[in-house]
């Protein structure tokens, strides 16, 4: 009973990716927001894309917006890893003009919401 | 008219034939249980027990062509030949009665070379078309051929001479016959005889010149004969509208009910390609037993024809024009908001409860009460306010032990065909007693005729009549009464006296035993008295409402005539009908095999279907529909999703929700009172019923109107009449 009562208060102790602590976390993370955010200009240019830099920086800030609950320091560094893994593709090229406009989702029709919606799409 | 087969109405008349010594013993003992062994594992069974009988209850299947559970023995297939130690013959398991101390063995060499022998000889003369008969996959013949016919064949037709052949015969639109492959099994002859009533099937010729027929060229017309095709065990009789069209192992099968009569006959939908291909019926020892009549089984084609696949609005030379739902709902709203409380609804027979309770729930919302039924009921007394007035109470097991039935204008045979084969099942084997008041029709039993004024009713009940003495001797005595009776101008006078009678009747036997049954005609009916509906149009025909919301009413109960020019009619179902065309707004709604639905037979019990196929084009599920037709409305209804509607539907009835089982009702003494007080006086006008004849049977709703099988079925009886063989009699 001790023992597991021991076990359960102990500190838990995780091996961690890449950063050990928050601080570490919130400088890659910045980082990658800084190196994504020069980039864009570049990559408006290059892809030939329908958008322009401010409409680009307004998405990247909604991309990293949309993570901002994250808390734990491991999942952190994963989406950093995820996030520099998308501008290597970006900047070597290897994305086409298609991928990049994946992240504005223009062709994606919304999913029917409440009854009726589904109702007359015929989805419920 | 002899109601049984010799052998079987005189068992102890032919033992004593056969073995008088051996006959008059055993019947003087009491039944003792005796002790047989199969393959060495004891049991213990009754005497007059077949080996068959006795090999099932320990869990041996022997195989058998012929022989049926609930067809006489005919023992001529051969086929469960199986060894008794000690007999130097193979003895037949069907038709053997075991005697004591017998040791059957169900797997010996000896039983495995008859087995083995008699698959030969049955296919000496079948052909082998396997891959063009529709049978292929589910034959009896295929299966057993493989189990325990040989490994290779010693037939080599050396003068190629060829197998037998046997012309087909033309026995209708629903049977197709190809005679060549039968095994002469004659369990459709049996079914025809003893379960169809119909004595037109039999052999003529012997050995290889045996032919299965109909003696003269007639069709096999019964409302029953869809049967014949599930119990031939080779594909010597198969479905004629199913033929060529699917193989069993790629339909994919959905347990349903079956809504086009009040019965609820449980059945099975096979499905493919988005397509129904056929339907089978489903065991249900208390509702359809293994039977399913001709309507339910073969008018499945009309759900693909007059669909409502669109919305639809009437256009200004008074066209339906297709229109998106939006502009359905939003034009059904605006009618809708405009009537205020003058809103009125008509349900028709194939609607299920949960539209019902949906569609109830918004009109009451609105402020109206006028949701009323297409079938009429008496108001008066206890109107439908206690349900043991439109049950069939004593449920239709029950039939089986009755001793006496009374049918009062009602023609079982063409109403609810299933519960006309109980009655004519208790006629053979319990040797039931009918009598009819109403048309003499002919019920496939014979039958006292009381006659058709409904004054004789009155004399039954007052005693006068010879036929009520029986009623009075009887241990159980039941009494239905065609629930169209009810829609009379006098309905609630013959309600009360049957009722009257029914009490009479139960005071003296003074048991459980329930004499009063009410036959329904459509299957929304019960499900729509229990949730609070009011049967009958009489109240909307006398203040027409500004909106009309006809729920799959199809039956004309409230023409265009009756209505003012500015009432706006909207109709909500499946097919193109009387409704539709009457209709200002056209909402296509699912048939019964596109939804999950509640229905509750003549007898309270609740059933559901289940999805076979999807809505065809834009319809939708009814309840939804009406549930988003609310929404637009602005009085949004308080549920999303099936499992809500059915909460809701608890709330009302919970019995609507306990699906199988039938819900028992009461306060027989209280209806009687209360139905007293109401008007008592019989009309002379004679007793009449809607469908008398088996033409009249065939289309007589939606779904079956659209049926291109049933129209020819309509056909091939009118046919029937103009042939010199045709008598009015038997047919």
């Amino acid at each position: 009973m001790a023992a597991s009562e021991l076990a359960r208060k102990g500190p838990k102790l995780v091996k961690p990716i890449l950063s050990i602590d928050h601080g570490e976390a919130r400088r890659r993370v910045l980082n990658l927001y800084k190196t994504w955010y020069r980039q864009i200009p570049y990559i408006v240019l290059d892809f030939d894309i329908p958008k322009n830099i401010e409409q680009c920086r307004a998405k990247l800030r909604e991309e990293f917006r949309k993570n901002a609950h994250v808390k734990d320091v491991r999942v952190i560094d994963m989406l950093v890893i995820k996030g520099q893994m998308e501008l290597k593709e970006t900047v070597h090229g290897w994305k086409t003009k298609g991928h990049v406009m994946t992240f504005f989702k223009d062709t994606q029709e919304p999913k029917p919401e409440g009854f009726l919606a589904k109702f007359i799409s015929g989805t419920n | 008219m002899l109601r049984v087969p010799l052998s079987k109405a005189l068992p102890n008349a032919v033992k004593a034939v056969c073995s008088p010594k051996r006959g008059s013993t055993t019947l003087a003992k009491a039944p003792e249980k005796i002790e047989v062994f199969i393959d060495d594992k004891s049991v213990m069974v009754e005497p007059g027990t077949t080996v068959l009988q006795a090999a099932a209850m320990v869990g041996v299947e022997i195989p058998r062509f012929c022989y049926h559970e609930r067809l006489a023995v005919a023992g001529n297939c051969r086929m469960c030949l199986v060894e008794v130690e000690k007999s130097p013959k193979p003895v037949a398991a069907c038709a053997m009665p075991v005697m004591k101390g017998w040791r059957i063995k169900t797997n010996s060499d000896m039983t495995k070379k008859a087995r083995e022998g008699v698959m030969e000889f049955l296919l000496v003369n079948h052909p082998l078309d396997c891959p063009i008969c529709d049978q292929g996959g589910e034959c009896d013949l295929q299966d057993q051929s493989m189990a325990f016919g040989s490994d290779r064949s010693r037939f080599t037709d050396i003068q190629f001479s060829g197998k037998r052949a046997v012309e087909d015969k033309d026995v209708g639109p629903l049977i197709k016959t190809v005679m060549t492959r039968c095994i002469h099994c004659t369990r459709c002859i049996r079914f025809a005889s003893e379960v169809a009533g119909i004595d037109d099937l039999g052999t003529t010729g012997r050995g290889s010149d045996m032919q299965i027929g109909t003696y003269v060229e007639k069709f096999f017309l019964s409302e029953l004969s869809g049967n014949v095709i599930d119990l031939c065990p080779v594909g010597a009789l198969t479905s004629k509208p199913y033929a060529f069209t699917a193989r069993p192992w790629e339909t994919r099968k959905t347990e349903s009910v079956d809504v086009l009569d009040a019965v609820g006959s449980n059945i099975i939908v096979s499905t493919r390609t988005g397509e129904v291909m056929r339907i089978l019926p489903r065991l249900n020892e208390e509702v359809n037993e293994e039977w399913l009549s001709d309507k339910a089984r073969f008018s499945y084609d009309g759900l693909k024809r007059q669909r409502l696949i669109t919305p639809m609005l009437k256009g200004p030379e008074g066209e339906l024009l297709p229109v998106e739902w939006e502009d359905a709902l939003s034009f059904a709203s605006k009618a809708i908001r405009d009537a205020g409380s003058e809103i009125g609804v008509i349900a028709g027979g194939q609607a299920d409860a949960e539209a019902l309770i949906a569609l109830k729930d918004l009109i009451n919302k609105l402020g109206s009460e006028l949701v009323c039924t297409e079938r009429a009921f008496p108001d008066d007394g206890a109107g439908t306010d206690l349900r043991s007035s439109y049950l069939l109470n004593s449920k239709i097991t029950g039939i089986e032990e009755a001793d006496v039935v009374l049918l009062i204008g009602t023609n079982p045979r063409f109403e609810a065909p299933l519960v006309n084969s109980r009655i004519r099942k208790a006629w053979v084997h319990n040797e039931l007693e009918v009598g009819l008041i109403g048309p003499c029709v002919n019920l496939t039993y014979s039958f006292d005729h009381l006659g058709e004024d409904p004054n004789v009713i009155e004399e039954v009940l007052s005693g006068k009549h010879p036929f009520a003495k029986k009623l009075l001797n009887a241990k159980k005595p039941l009494i239905i009464l065609g629930s169209q009776q009810l829609e009379r101008n006098d309905g609630v006078a013959i309600l009360s006296k049957v009722q009257q009678m029914a009490k009479h009747l139960s005071s003296k036997i003074g048991s459980e035993w329930k004499v009063l049954n009410i036959l329904q005609q459509v299957a929304s009916q019960v499900a729509a008295l229990d949730l609070g509906y009011k049967a009958g149009v009489e109240s909307l025909k006398e203040c027409p409402p500004k909106v009309l919301f006809l729920l799959g009413a199809d039956e004309c109960a409230i023409t265009r005539d009756d209505l003012p020019q500015s009432t706006t009619v909207i109709y909500l179902g499946s097919h193109g009908d009387n409704g539709a065309s009457m209709a200002d707004i056209v909402l296509p709604a699912a048939a019964y095999t596109e939804k999950q639905a509640t229905y509750v037979n003549t007898e309270g019990r609740a059933q559901q279907t289940l999805v076979a196929v999807t809505p065809p084009g834009m319809a939708r599920e009814d309840w939804k529909i009406i549930r988003a037709i609310s929404e637009v409305v602005g009085k949004k209804l308080p549920y999303d999703t099936l499992n809500e509607i059915r909460g809701r539907l608890e709330q009302v009835s919970p019995n609507l929700t306990r699906y199988g089982e039938a819900e028992e009702a009461n306060f027989y003494d209280q209806a009687v009172e209360l139905s007293k007080e109401a008007c008592n006086k019989l009309d002379c006008e004679p007793l009449e019923v809607k469908y008398k004849d088996l033409e009249d049977y065939y289309m007589t709703d939606p779904i079956s109107r659209a049926s291109t099988t049933m129209a020819k079925c309509v056909q091939a009886v009118r046919k029937q009449k103009e042939s010199k063989y045709y008598d009015s009699g038997t047919a």
